[in-house]
């Protein structure tokens, strides 16, 4: 008997630290918008923000969607043999980019150099009372650490992506110039083909939230780590884990009520 | 922070709004040079058209759908493109929708009206509003051609109980062509889609069977032409009215029923509202069925109509696409 | 107006560390609370700033109950008072004379050069001057410890808390913070209230002492009272001698 009710149990109780840590988060998230109003905190520590989530994470950001679009382009032409005429590699190659593994790719990257880094350095903080001495020195820590990463996040994820389906596309229109015998007229035919500035939004919309949720996600992380430097390496691994499977979860979510 | 880092900041967000603004202008196909205008065309109903499509004025990309929506009194499409505005357009400009490849993507392509004369467009409420017609797509083609072989069907057996002997003999052959003809159509039919090359080939195959039968019953008038003297001219004359009254109404009835088809079943029906007509002149006329042939004009214009009619078919051969639609995506 | 602590009580868990502790400091006074490793000293002291709520009892301070005050109004009182962690809390991301300023910053209306000369007076009065620019992780364990006191004194607050601000340090600079201690308690009439293992540092800082043992005060007098306490627990601790201690326990 207790065999038998042994998962059941695990499964309630995952299912209740599951709701309790998105009740938490979604409390952190109300005191961040209420913190928002400490502009005079948060506002110079913004752009350092953003250079650290946005600027530093371009080069990977872009790496990742060159090889990207290379593939697709490679992958798309393998796959359009006979019947499908080429151009349909322009077709996919933009709306795959821009779609999907633009910002989903992206996201995945970030929340791994974003996300990690804001958990570690906030539960580092929090571990060596950083974050008690922010409150002693009349600093909200909420307006002072959380405010300004989320902001940066929403603002750069977008503008990060946004360059990654630029690059995506580039590298997708190159190798199928170089590599696949096609035109670039046939390329770009393609490309335009079944474009609508919708195709932009909804990327631009997909960019936005993971923003959130890697930086909102990291911050929690950051902020719940007890423990000393094991805590600290506990907190980043869940951050990293949760926001890679929250930006799957919302990708499907967009998926469903924007398509 | 150095003021190098908030630079590069500022320089990231820059390009990043650069590429999108000018990445979604020149995706959707917006021209930054040349001026454009704006045209609405009317039509009652608009196949898969999508804002993004093609604008074409003989063959060349003149701009993009922009906008569709139903107009105010529910019973038109309007259907807003921008297109260059250093195009003349025709006085009589129509709109035609159209696929424009076999992968579901349309176009609007821009035209005469006595380029497709026999199209029915839309009337459009606005004066400046083009009249509109949408090409229909292979599901409503095949769903006629069901009718047209049913009705050839009906015509074969006609045409075998009008004439004997000699011409009999001539006129049965031409029915087995029609007869395979038919079949074939109706085979086609049954296995539309499965795969569109072969529904392509097939069709090829089909018209072009159809187009011999039409020189084959060219032949046959001829041969029903030295076959003049006989008695039982008069009879097979009044069988042959039946079955062009019947092949009238069935693309009568086409046209009627389903608003579909309509390139197609308008120039059959002109077509062989011509051969009827003439029958019946003769009839009226002359009494017998030897002036129809005797008379070279006449002969010329019946000529004239059937190849109008292996046109058509060869039409259909050469741009299936234009009756075919096949959605992959 | 002084600090003053009322029957406090908190437990972490079902670890009961402060069981109706209560102690007073009186206003421009500084207060030595003595206690055993563990004995909630420093969860004492997170209370009076309200970084910890009691689970009952309250603490006052400058008249105010700190744990029924709005978040505004917790941090209009934070800006009175300084707070020198034990482990000094420097942000590590700033150099020191960043973290210095951070206070002033945020506490008072002081413009860019005013900060700018009050860290460098800071930096000096705990004997850094010169390390303005480093950061914390190019620091002894010590000089952190007094880089953390300099961040608290900075904004000149009228309530500092130290929470064992001379461990670790050697007899000549722990001479130097005990004098900076006592200068601003005199020149400044600062409130204050030390945590301190060290009896010499303790006796030459304190106006009055309390002893936290077992979650409760154990004894409240002053330096004279203490040296004079028959009770084998306070016996114990001042002189060292264990022995004493268990005999109670
Ligand atoms: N956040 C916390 N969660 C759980 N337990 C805690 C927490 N903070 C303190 N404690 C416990 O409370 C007790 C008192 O801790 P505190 O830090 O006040 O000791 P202390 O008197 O300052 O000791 P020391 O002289 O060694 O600094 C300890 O047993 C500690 O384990
Ligand atoms: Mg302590």
């Amino acid at each position: 008997m207790q065999l038998l009710l042994k998962p059941f149990a695990l499964l309630g109780r995952g299912g209740m630290t599951l709701a309790a840590g998105v009740g938490q988060w979604g409390r952190l998230t109300a005191e961040t918008v209420q913190a928002a109003r400490h502009v005079d905190v948060w506002l110079r520590l913004l752009i350092p923000q953003m250079a650290r989530v946005g600027v530093d994470s371009v080069p990977i950001a872009l790496f990742i969607a060159l090889f990207t679009g290379i593939v697709l382009a490679l992958q798309a032409s393998y796959t359009f043999t006979g019947a499908i005429p080429l151009y349909f590699v322009g077709v996919l190659v933009g709306k795959t980019m821009m779609l999907e593994l633009g910002p989903v790719l992206t996201g995945l990257a970030l929340s791994g150099r974003v996300g990690a880094n804001i958990a570690a350095e906030i539960g580092t903080m929090r571990v060596t009372e950083q974050i008690d001495a922010l409150e002693t020195l009349a600093y909200p820590p909420i307006a002072y650490l959380v405010v300004p990463r989320v902001l940066a996040g929403i603002i750069m994820v977008p503008v990060v992506t946004a360059l990654a389906i630029g690059v995506g596309i580039v590298a997708g229109w190159i190798t199928a110039i170089q590599l696949l015998d096609m035109s670039s007229a046939d390329f770009v035919n393609g490309l335009t083909l079944f474009f609508l500035p919708f195709d932009v939004t909804f990327a631009m919309i997909k960019a936005t939230s993971f923003g959130f949720i890697i930086t909102s996600i990291g911050c929690f992380f950051g902020f719940n780590t007890q423990g000393g430097a094991e805590g600290v390496g506990h907190s980043t691994t869940r951050a990293v884990v949760v926001s890679s499977m929250a930006i799957l979860v919302l990708d499907a979510f967009w998926a469903l009520v924007l398509l | 922070m150095s003021r190098a880092k908030e630079a590069l900041v500022g320089v990231v967000i820059v390009a990043a709004v650069l590429l999108v603004t000018f990445g979604t202008l020149w995706l959707q196909g917006v021209s930054l040079r040349a001026a454009e205008t704006e045209v609405t065309a009317a039509f009652t109903s608009v196949g898969l058209i999508r804002p993004g499509n093609n604008v074409k004025y003989r063959g060349v990309r003149i701009g993009r759908i922009r906008e569709i929506e139903v107009d105010p009194q529910g019973e038109l499409v309007l259907v807003r493109a921008r297109i260059q505005d250093d195009i003349p357009l025709p006085e009589d400009a129509v709109a035609i929708l159209s696929p424009e490849s076999l992968f579901g993507d349309w176009q609007m392509e821009i035209a005469p009206r006595d380029r497709f004369p026999a199209y029915r467009y839309s009337e459009p409420r606005e004066e400046d509003h083009l009249p509109g017609y949408s090409i229909p797509d292979i599901s409503q083609l095949t769903a006629t051609a069901d009718r047209i072989s049913a009705d050839i069907e009906i015509l074969t057996e006609r045409v075998g109980i009008a004439f004997s002997e000699e011409t009999a003999r001539n006129v049965a052959s031409l029915i087995e062509n029609t007869e395979e003809v038919t079949q074939r159509l109706s085979q086609l039919i049954s296995q539309q889609a499965d795969a569109f090359v072969g529904v392509t080939g097939e069709i090829q195959e089909t018209t072009a069977e159809i187009g011999e039968a039409a020189v084959g019953l060219r032949e046959t008038l001829d041969r029903i032409n030295a076959t003049l003297a006989r008695e039982e001219v008069g009879e097979a004359l009044n069988d042959l009215l039946a079955v062009t009254s019947n092949l009238r109404a069935f693309s009568e009835g086409v046209e009627g029923t389903s608003d579909q088809f309509r390139m197609t079943a308008a120039r059959a029906d002109s077509t062989l509202m011509r051969v009827s007509s003439l029958l019946a002149t003769v009839e009226e006329g002359e009494g017998t069925l030897g002036m129809l042939f005797r008379d070279p004009g006449v002969a010329t214009e019946m000529e004239g109509a059937l190849q109008e009619l292996q046109l058509l078919l060869e039409d259909v051969r050469l741009n299936p696409r234009r009756y075919l639609r096949l959605s992959i995506f | 107006m002084g600090i003053v602590i009322r029957d406090l009580h908190k437990s972490f868990g079902p670890k009961v560390v402060l069981d109706g502790f209560s102690v007073e400091a009186r206003d421009g006074e500084t207060l030595v609370i003595l206690g055993g490793s563990g004995s909630g000293k420093s969860v004492t002291l997170k209370h009076v700033v309200g970084l910890l709520t009691p689970d009952s009892g309250e603490v006052e301070v400058d008249g105010q109950i700190v744990s029924t005050l709005a978040r505004e109004e917790l941090f209009e009182l934070r800006r009175k008072v300084g707070y020198v962690f034990q482990f000094a809390a420097l942000f590590d991301s700033m150099t020191l004379a960043e973290n210095v300023a951070m206070g002033l910053r945020r506490k008072s209306d002081m413009d860019r050069e005013a900060i700018a000369e009050r860290v460098e007076e800071c930096l000096r009065l705990v004997d850094l001057d010169g390390y303005g620019e480093r950061t914390p992780s190019e620091l002894s364990g010590g000089q952190r410890k007094r880089a953390g006191i300099a961040r608290a004194i900075a904004t000149k607050p009228q309530y500092l808390l130290y929470d064992e601000p001379t461990t670790g340090l050697d007899p000549v600079t722990r001479a130097m913070i005990d004098q900076l201690i006592l200068r601003m308690s005199d020149e400044l009439g600062v409130t204050g209230i030390v945590i301190t293992h060290d009896m010499d540092s303790a006796f030459r800082v304190a106006d009055r002492f309390a002893m936290l043992h077992n979650g409760r005060c154990r004894f409240e007098g002053t330096p004279d009272e203490i040296r004079a306490c028959e009770d084998p627990v306070v016996r114990g601790f001042i002189e060292g001698r264990p022995e004493l201690m268990e005999k109670e326990s």
